[in-house]
C-alpha cells in the first residue's frame, strides 16, 4: 500500500519468500531488508510499516492468534518489531492476506479499510486524535461489530518514540512502532474477511491439531495463565531479587505482595478474555471499585506494566497502576519504555541532574501518583517536560547531559524490561544481543528461571545439569540464549503466543520443532523438516544482524548499562553479582559463528544460511569481518 | 415430556476466544471460515462475551415463514431440511437471536443442530449444552447464594449492634 500515491498492489505471496521466512517477524525482516535503506530516518516516508500473520493464523491452531507488526525503529534506529493478540489476525487470513506492507505518507490523515478483497484508503478525519478504544468503537459502528482494528493513538499521532499500536487493548508496543504508523499519517487497518482459511491437508491438520490441544488442556503453565495471567510472576521475580525495582537501584521491594496476581485475582478481577482460538485466557478485564478510580478496566496490567509502572517508579498503589496502564494504552505507548524513561527522569532528579527548571516546575520522586499520571499525559501530548521524555531515555538523556547517560537503563536505545540480568545471567546476555534493542523476548530464557530441571533434561540432556539450572552461574547460559533466539524468531513467524502457547517449547519441549514442521507441513504443504525449521530461526536472527549491521551495529553495541556490569547488586540471592558480559559475548559469538572481535557475521555463515546476497551486500560495504 | 436444551453459555464465563466457532466450522465443514460456523460468539465492550447458537424454540418463528418446510419442529430439536431449503432468507429475518445463517457458498440456510462437538472445545466450559431446568435451577441457586451473603452480613451487623 503506497500511501502517498494512494495505490494498491495485491500480490501472491512467493514460494520463495514462505519457505525461507515462514511468515510474521520473518516477513519482516526479509521486506525491511530488501526495502529499507540502511541510514533512512525512521520517519521519512520510505520507511516500511508492515503488519504480517503467519500459515498457522486464523486456522484455530492453539495459541497462534498474534500478528507482528515492523519498521525500522524510531526509537533505536535498528530493526524494529513488536507482536500482538487478539482476533486481528485471524480476520486479515478470512480476509485471505499474509502481510500487508505499507509505505509513503499520505497527505492527511486516513485508515485502511479491508474486507476481503475490497481495500479502500479512507478518510481518518473521525477517528484522528481519538483514543485507541475510541478508534475502534467509532470503526466498529461505521464498518459493522465483527470487524478487527488495529490502530495507533495519539501518542501514535504525536510521533512518541515509543508509541505502540492498540487492538482491543492489547498492544504491539515496543519499538516505537506506533509513531512510525503516525509519522505515515496511517490511523488504523480495519480488517473483515469472510473467506476459507485454505490448508495442504485440513482434516491431518485438525487431527493433529487437536491432539497438541490435549497437550495444552492438562499444560500446568497454562492453567497458570488462566488463572492470574502474567501478574502471578510479580511475587516470584522478586524473590529471586529479579525485579527491578527504583530505575534497577535493586531487585527486590518488601511491597510485591500489593501489585501481584493473587491479589490482583482476588480483589480486582472479573473475568478471563482470550484472543482467537486461545487456551490461556490471560487477558483479565478489571474492576476497581472504590476510590478516584473506580471503573471498570479491559485489561489488568501486565507483568511488566506492574513493573513499569509500579515498583520502578516506587509505585504499589495498584488502583493507580492500573489507570495508568490503561491510559497508556489508550494513548497508544509501550508501558516499558514510557515507565522506564520516567525512572530514568526520577532518578536524575533524586541525584540533582535533573531539576526544578527542566521539568517546567514538577516535582519528581519516588512513590509520587500524581506525577506518573502527569508525566504520561504530558508524555502523550508532547508537551512541557512531557516532550523531551517522548523522546526516550536515551535521547532525552543526551539532551541533558551532565552524566545523566549513567543511568539510563537501555541496550541500544530500547528501555530494558523487567529483568535484572544481575540476578539472572542468560538474560542479561539476551539484552544485550536482542535484534530489537534491550528485550526479553527474542530469546526469552527460562530455562534457568526457577527449577526448570527437569526440561533442560527433556530438551538438551543431562549433560546440561546442574549449571544450566543456576541462574547467576554463566556456563550454558549462551547456549541457552543462542537456542532461545532461534526458537523465539520461529515463533514469532508462526505467530505463536510465547507466555502461554510456547510455553510448551520453551519449557517442556513437547510442542518444538518437530511438531512445529509437521503443523506446518499439514497447512501449507510445504516439507520442511525440524531441522529446516531451526535453520529458519537461524536465518531470521541473521538477517536482523545483517540489518543492523548495514545501520551501523557490532559488538561495541552489544552492552548494557555499567549499572549491571559494575554495580553488584545489592540484595537477595544474586547479592554481590554482576553480570559477566564479555565472557558471555565471547562465547555466544562463537556459538553464533559470527566474528568475536566485531560481532560481524563471516560470509561462510551467510551462505550456509541461505543468505549470499546478504554477505555481498555487506561485504560491498565493508561489513563483512577481515 | 418435553425436555428442552440450549446451548448456554454465562457471558462472564466465557472468554471470547472463539474456539467454539472452530470446532463447529471443523465439524460441519472440514475447514474454519467464521462465517460457516453454525455458533457465533459476540464480543461487546470489555467484559461481554456470548455465544449465540439456535434455541430449538418450541414454537419456531423462523419455521413460521419458510415457504418450502425446510424448518420443521421435530421432538425437542428445529430440524433444517436443507434439500428443500432454497435460500430466501426469511428464517433469518425471523430468528430474534440472530442464529440462523445463511451459508456463504451454497446460499441456504444453516444452524446449530446440538451435536455437541464445541462442548469439548471450551477452555472455560462456560459453553454448556443443558436443559432450560438445569439452566433455571442453576439461577435459583445462585439468587438463593447472593441472598445468603446479605442475610448473613446483615446478621453480623445486627450481632455488632447488640455487643454496642
Amino acid at each position: 500500500m503506497d500511501l502517498g500515491r494512494e495505490k494498491t498492489v495485491s500480490q501472491p505471496l512467493s514460494s520463495d519468500m514462505a519457505k525461507k521466512f515462514l511468515g510474521g517477524n520473518g516477513f519482516v525482516t526479509k521486506i525491511l531488508w530488501d526495502e529499507v535503506k540502511p541510514g533512512l530516518d525512521p520517519f521519512d516516508p520510505e520507511n516500511r510499516l508492515i503488519f504480517a500473520i503467519g500459515p498457522l493464523s486464523g486456522t484455530g491452531w492453539p495459541q497462534a492468534g498474534r500478528f507482528e507488526v515492523g519498521a525500522k525503529s524510531p526509537l533505536t534506529g535498528i530493526y524494529g518489531d513488536a507482536s500482538c493478540c487478539g482476533h486481528w489476525a485471524s480476520e486479515l487470513k478470512f480476509a485471505g492476506y499474509d502481510a500487508i506492507v505499507f509505505q509513503g505518507r499520505a497527505s492527511k490523515p486516513v485508515y485502511l479499510w479491508v474486507d476481503d478483497d475490497k481495500v479502500e484508503l479512507k478518510d481518518a478525519k473521525d477517528v484522528w486524535g481519538k483514543t485507541t478504544s475510541e478508534t475502534e468503537k467509532i470503526l466498529r459502528e461505521q464498518h459493522g461489530k465483527d470487524v478487527q482494528v488495529a490502530s495507533c493513538g495519539p501518542a501514535g499521532e504525536n510521533l512518541v518514540r515509543f508509541a505502540g499500536i492498540l487492538h482491543q487493548r492489547r498492544a504491539a508496543a515496543r519499538s516505537g512502532i506506533g509513531a512510525v504508523m503516525g509519522s505515515k499519517k496511517l490511523k488504523a487497518v480495519a480488517v473483515h474477511g469472510s473467506k476459507d482459511v485454505a490448508l495442504a491437508d485440513p482434516e491431518g491438520f485438525y487431527k493433529f491439531s487437536r491432539e497438541i490441544i490435549e497437550l495444552y488442556k492438562r499444560d500446568k503453565f497454562i492453567e497458570s495463565r488462566a488463572k492470574y495471567g502474567t501478574p502471578i510472576l510479580v511475587e516470584l521475580m522478586n524473590e529471586i531479587a529479579r525485579w527491578p525495582v527504583k530505575n534497577f537501584q535493586t531487585g527486590y521491594t518488601p511491597h510485591a505482595k500489593e501489585i501481584g496476581g493473587e491479589r490482583i485475582r482476588e480483589e480486582y478481577r472479573i473475568k478471563d478474555r482470550a484472543s482467537f482460538g486461545c487456551w490461556a485466557r490471560c487477558e483479565k478485564p478489571l474492576m476497581v471499585k472504590q476510590g478516584p478510580y473506580r471503573r471498570i478496566y479491559a485489561k489488568q496490567p501486565e507483568y511488566e506494566s506492574l513493573s513499569a509502572l509500579g515498583a520502578r517508579n516506587w509505585i504499589h498503589n495498584l488502583d493507580v497502576i492500573i489507570y495508568a496502564n490503561e491510559l497508556c494504552d489508550e494513548y497508544g505507548m509501550d508501558t516499558i519504555s514510557t515507565g522506564g524513561t520516567i525512572s530514568w527522569a526520577i532518578e536524575c532528579y533524586e541525584k540533582g541532574i535533573i531539576t526544578k527548571e527542566d521539568t517546567g516546575g514538577l516535582i519528581l520522586s519516588w512513590g509520587n501518583t500524581e506525577t506518573l499520571i502527569e508525566l504520561i499525559n504530558k508524555i502523550a501530548k508532547r508537551e512541557g517536560f512531557g516532550n523531551l521524555l517522548a523522546e526516550g531515555s536515551l535521547r532525552a538523556s543526551k539532551k541533558i547531559g551532565k552524566g545523566s547517560e549513567k543511568y539510563v537503563m537501555h541496550v541500544k536505545g530500547m528501555e530494558i524490561a523487567a529483568q535484572d540480568g544481575r540476578a539472572q545471567k542468560s538474560m542479561g546476555l539476551a539484552h544485550a544481543t536482542s535484534s530489537r534493542g534491550a528485550d526479553h523476548l527474542k530469546a526469552f530464557p527460562l530455562l534457568d528461571e526457577v527449577v526448570m530441571n527437569e526440561y533442560i533434561v527433556a530438551r538438551y540432556g543431562r549433560e546440561y545439569l546442574p549449571e544450566m539450572a543456576n541462574r547467576l552461574d554463566i556456563k550454558h547460559k549462551p547456549f541457552e540464549v543462542k537456542d532461545g533466539e532461534e526458537l523465539c524468531a520461529l515463533c514469532d513467524s508462526l505467530l505463536l503466543c510465547k507466555s502461554a502457547g510456547t510455553s510448551l517449547p520453551l519449557f517442556t519441549g513437547a510442542v518444538y520443532y518437530p511438531e512445529m514442521a509437521k503443523a506446518v507441513k499439514l497447512a501449507t504443504g510445504m516439507n520442511i523438516d525440524a531441522s529446516g525449521m531451526r535453520t529458519i530461526g537461524e536465518r531470521i536472527v541473521n538477517l536482523q544482524r545483517a540489518f543492523n549491521i548495514r545501520e551501523g551495529i557490532s559488538r561495541k553495541d552489544d552492552t548494557l548499562p555499567s549499572r549491571f556490569t559494575e554495580e553488584p547488586a545489592p540484595e537477595g540471592p544474586p547479592k554481590g553479582h554482576v553480570v559477566e558480559l564479555e565472557q558471555l559475548l565471547d562465547e555466544y559469538y562463537k556459538l553464533r559463528g559470527w566474528d568475536k572481535e566485531t560481532g560481524l557475521i563471516p560470509r561462510k555463515k551467510l551462505e550456509a544460511l541461505d543468505l549470499k546476497d546478504v554477505a555481498d551486500s555487506l561485504e560491498a560495504m565493508g561489513k563483512l569481518p577481515r | 415430556m418435553v425436555v428442552k436444551k440450549i446451548l448456554y453459555a454465562d457471558p462472564l464465563e466465557c472468554c471470547g476466544c472463539r474456539n467454539c466457532e472452530i470446532a463447529c466450522s471443523v465439524a460441519k465443514e472440514g475447514i474454519m471460515n467464521p462465517h460457516k460456523s453454525r455458533i457465533r460468539v459476540v464480543r461487546e465492550g470489555p467484559v461481554i462475551d456470548m455465544p449465540i447458537a439456535c434455541r430449538q424454540c418450541a414454537d419456531p418463528p423462523c419455521a413460521k415463514p419458510c415457504p418450502t418446510n425446510a424448518l420443521v419442529k421435530e421432538n425437542d430439536l428445529v430440524v433444517l431440511y436443507e434439500e428443500n431449503c432454497i435460500g430466501c432468507g426469511l428464517c433469518v429475518e425471523e430468528c430474534p437471536f440472530g442464529a440462523i445463517f445463511i451459508h456463504p457458498d451454497k446460499g441456504t440456510a444453516i444452524k446449530c443442530d446440538q451435536c455437541g462437538e464445541c462442548l469439548d472445545f471450551c477452555p472455560t466450559g462456560a459453553l454448556k449444552l443443558v436443559s432450560t431446568e438445569a439452566v433455571a435451577h442453576e439461577k435459583r441457586i445462585d439468587l438463593a447464594q447472593t441472598r445468603v451473603k446479605v442475610i448473613e452480613e446483615w446478621l453480623l451487623n445486627s450481632k455488632d449492634m447488640a455487643e454496642k
